[in-house]
């Protein structure tokens, strides 16, 4: 057979076409799990589950009365050692990454007297706190350095209020058993803040929750996921603007999208492994990643069934225990999980996986199976009776908010409803006592977390939500070009609070907004 | 010129140049279906790539001129490749205001309008009075001509 002249044309246009079509096609069909860009690490990473697992100390109350329990930390920059053979500058609540967690009991006021010795402001916001305003962590609430004297350009924003060197926060708790955290909310640089280590867990505990009879103890694991780079000398790598976090707000493009680290960590341990008895533990899973989403899985798979119980998220307990193979969680989310490694034999590994993860960010850690032991514990049916949890008021009004890529004062930004955050004007203000209806819509990948209120995922699209949107939430992982509502219930405390989303270089490039509770 | 858009070769440049713009408008659908699917980098190649595809469709006009002069085929193409053109200029406006309930029909329109014009310049023969040589042998030695 031959050729002609006219069929070999033919054939080279039609791969020209095929190419000219189906080379971007085929190499951008997986499009995103996170929306963000990858800053390589500038040295060579350590080898996966070779540094052992470490928990955040628990804090010890400076004293505690009838009024509450008082606790003192030190925000101060400390060198310490994550990667191999070298030190890490970073900023630590107590100089440590993560900071020391607080364990509080449901209802007791918790009183956190915060010294900073940094060389920046800092606000200090607990994740999920039912908190009056004046000590949410307004983003403009600065708590300047010991010493350092305030500049006039620094003190422009109305209504802020300024503090030096030490400043006490006053949490009311009084809210249901739940795995809360702390981190820096400084307006305009709350990215790097928390990438430098700003960022430890508050833990709410109640006597219901504590007689469940879920794994305690050492076998009730805070698990902070936070995804970081380093630099050729092992800092930690962050594309700021400026880098004394002073002035100029921002990263180098292409990170406005979003930072994503190559290395994981897990409180503070790259790829860590863990030597656990072959029973039930319960995995309190937070991811403080800046802009990273996982897909959390056991590698290998449990014999005889689902390897994740979930039994709680962002604002506490689940009413049923939920089984998942996977468990997908935005920045800042929560889920609580009971894992029962009976199920493996000793001596096997079996490693948290992340399935949204390309090359160094699919392991997570690793889990190694020392022995058998006695295991008393249990997963109730009914972790909470319903009418604690539920939103009992019916929805009073419907808001509209569209989380979008934006020009923001000139530059590649964020903004809600096309405008960028401004301290002074609220976007919303709902009633105390009330529930609305927030129909949310974004562009991009965008966590977005409601300080204060908690709210319900009522659907997605079309849908009802999602299979890990169950019970009561801050932060809901709203997709690419997707459509959610949630029922928002301001049940606690009146005043000025902020919405906002949580990949922290759409946060501090504009993606948020002040809302105001009113009576 | 007429060396080299010899009369009979006329709606050559048309057909490449058609073809070329017919890609660069559907890899607008490739690009918006990835950043959709969360991937940011793929919103400035959706954007840069309209130029491209403009700057094309705006080529593909002036290869519709050649198509008439030297050869002698019809005008519309020409007038087609300028609605397109002006429709393309719309649809970048449309697309930076985020007046999405126009963009992506509008969109669907573009390429259907030029897939059309595409597939014709792929059909149309120039009629045996444009051609030099005798009728009968024209077309191939036509396209040996290009493949030479």
């Amino acid at each position: 057979m031959t050729l002609s002249r006219r069929q070999i044309l033919g054939a080279l246009g039609g791969l020209g076409i095929a190419a000219g079509v189906g080379a971007p096609l085929i190499s951008g069909i997986r499009g995103s799990a996170s929306t963000g860009e990858l800053l390589p690490s500038r040295r060579p990473l350590p080898r996966p589950f070779a540094m052992p697992l470490r928990i955040p100390p628990v804090l010890t109350p400076t004293r505690s009365d009838a009024s509450g329990d008082y606790y003192d930390i030190v925000q101060r920059p400390a060198g310490v050692q994550i990667l191999p053979g070298v030190r890490t500058e970073i900023w630590g609540y107590n100089g440590r990454f993560p900071g020391p967690t607080i364990r509080s009991i449901s209802g007791r006021p918790t009183i956190v007297t915060h010294r900073n010795e940094l060389p920046v402001p800092v606000v200090v916001h607990l994740h999920g706190g039912r908190t009056p305003p004046e000590h949410d962590g307004f983003p403009t609430d600065l708590l300047y350095p010991v010493g350092a004297t305030m500049g006039a350009a620094e003190s422009h924003h109305v209504d802020a209020t300024i503090t030096h060197g030490t400043r006490d926060y006053v949490y009311s708790l009084r809210q249901p058993a739940a795995t809360l955290w702390y981190h820096d909310h400084r307006m305009d640089f709350t990215g790097p803040s928390v990438w430098r280590g700003l960022a430890g867990f508050h833990i709410v505990t109640d006597p219901d929750e504590q007689g469940l009879g879920l794994p305690t103890g050492d076998r009730d694991l805070p698990l902070m996921i936070a995804d970081r780079s380093f630099d050729a000398d092992g800092a930690l790598h962050y594309p700021s603007l400026d880098p004394t976090l002073h002035h100029t707000p921002g990263v180098h493009e292409p990170y406005g999208s979003g930072v994503l680290g190559d290395v994981i960590l897990v409180n503070g341990v790259p790829w860590p492994v863990a030597d656990i008895p072959a029973v039930r533990h319960r995995l309190r899973l937070l991811n403080a990643s800046n802009a990273r989403r996982y897909r959390l899985a056991l590698d290998p798979p449990p014999p005889g069934g689902p390897a994740l119980v979930q039994i709680g998220t962002d604002g506490g307990l689940l009413d049923q225990p939920i089984t998942h193979d996977a468990i997908e969680l935005a920045p800042a989310q929560r889920v609580e999980v009971v894992v029962d490694f009976g199920r493996y034999r000793p001596g096997q590994q079996v490693t948290l996986r992340n399935e949204f993860g390309d090359h160094t960010t699919t392991p997570v850690m690793r889990f190694r199976i020392t022995h058998t032991a006695a295991d008393h514990s249990r997963i109730p049916d009914q972790l909470t009776t319903p009418s604690t949890t539920a939103p009992t008021a019916i929805p009073v009004t419907t808001r509209d908010l569209h989380f979008r890529h934006s020009t923001v004062h000139g530059m590649q930004g964020w903004a809600i409803n096309g405008e960028p955050f401004d301290p002074s004007r609220s976007i919303a203000t709902p009633r105390l006592g009330t529930s609305e209806i927030w129909r949310l819509s974004s562009d991009f990948h965008h966590p977005i977390h409601i300080h204060q209120a908690n709210f319900r995922v009522l659907g997605r699209g079309i849908g009802g939500p999602g299979p890990y949107d169950h019970g009561p939430k801050d932060t809901i992982d709203l997709r690419p070009a997707e459509q959610a509502s949630i029922l928002v219930t301001f049940a606690d405390h009146p005043g000025r609070y902020v919405l906002h989303c949580h990949n922290l270089e759409h946060e501090d490039m504009g993606m948020m907004g002040t809302f105001t509770i009113t009576r | 010129v007429n060396a080299i858009f010899h009369a009979g070769r006329a709606h050559w440049p048309l057909r490449i140049s058609a073809t070329v713009a017919a890609v660069l408008l559907f890899d607008q659908a490739v690009y918006a279906g990835q950043f959709l699917s969360g991937t940011f980098a793929a919103l400035q190649t959706h954007r840069d790539n309209a130029t491209y595809a403009g700057l094309a469709v705006l080529a593909t006009g002036i290869c519709a001129v050649l198509l008439r002069w030297p050869g002698r085929g019809p005008l519309w193409p020409i007038f087609a490749c300028l609605i397109q053109f002006g429709l393309v200029g719309l649809q970048i406006a449309l697309g930076f205001a985020r007046v999405l309930t126009l963009h992506i029909p509008l969109g669907v329109l573009i390429v259907l309008g030029w897939i059309h014009l595409t597939v014709w310049s792929w059909r149309y023969r120039p009629a045996p009075s444009a051609v030099a040589q005798p009728p009968t042998a024209g077309a191939d030695r036509t396209e040996q001509a290009v493949g030479s």
